[in-house]
């Protein structure tokens, strides 16, 4: 799992290419977060435009942080979620607790 | 009488075409994971069968490390991917644990527990693939993809 990170008007714009499941991948986005979180930052948009598959570790990793940044006053925001993505949240019921944007613009901006 | 098309096929019509066996941890999982995805490449499975039954391994061996070994990579997890002659793909993990009770998980999408951090693996199995039973105790799962 590749992580790239850029803030953008106080959003925090999280990259992710790889699968996102249990072990590497979930442990380095929750330091990624809990990171950011340390440092104050409570928004986030996250594009999950390479990331082929979430598995149920990295569906609990995205619910929990965004119950903790909603807590904060932020959110956590999806960006371009790949198909089988999509499918994965919807099947577990979490795909409308989140707002999902076509672009990376777009999601920055809504949290003006 | 004509073949009942949706009737678990028999075991002697099988062909197994890998039995892996790993430690209970996290790396291994996707060791085995991805196996068996190259296998279903291989295959010439359809791309969103590979994803739905990728991540449907992924949850199986994810339980059995956890809930089935308790994380210990001593303990010894099996996986077998087998094939019928008509093209339908079973996948068995076994776990040497004491098993469980697949009907006393909770609905991941009733009330709060949509907002809980764990608790969604089984339902997504089952969602993901068209045949699942849990045999042995709890400690084998069988699944199917047609």
């Amino acid at each position: 799992m590749d992580i790239s990170v850029r803030k953008r008007s106080q959003v925090q714009l999280i990259h992710l290419r790889g699968q996102l499941r249990l072990g590497q991948a979930v442990d380095e986005l929750r330091q990624t977060i809990e990171e950011s979180l340390g440092n104050g930052d409570t928004r986030f948009a996250i594009n999950l435009a390479e990331v082929p598959m979430v598995d149920s570790s990295g569906i609990g990793l995205l619910v929990r942080f965004l119950a903790s940044t909603k807590q904060r006053g932020g959110n956590i925001k999806l960006v371009q979620p790949s198909k089988f993505a999509v499918q994965t949240l919807r099947l577990v019921g979490v795909l409308n607790l989140f707002e999902v944007f076509d672009d990376d613009d777009a999601a920055v901006q809504s949290f003006a | 009488m004509p073949a009942d098309p949706s009737a678990q096929p028999q075991d002697d019509e099988l062909s197994e075409l890998l039995n892996l066996q790993m430690p209970a941890e996290s790396a291994s999982v996707t060791a085995i994971t991805d196996a068996i995805s190259e296998a279903l490449v291989r295959l010439k499975v359809p791309e969103e069968k590979q994803l739905e039954i990728g991540l449907a391994v992924q949850e199986a061996l994810v339980n059995a490390v956890v809930h089935g070994c308790n994380n210990d990579p001593s303990k010894e997890i099996q996986c077998r991917l087998q094939r019928d002659a008509r093209g339908r793909i079973a996948i068995i993990v076994t776990d040497p644990g004491p098993g469980f009770s697949p009907e006393l998980l909770s609905n991941p999408k009733q009330g709060d527990n949509v907002y809980a951090d764990h608790g969604r693996g089984v339902y997504l199995i089952r969602q993901l693939m068209d045949e699942v039973h849990f045999e042995n105790g709890g400690n084998e799962i069988r699944m199917w993809k047609y």
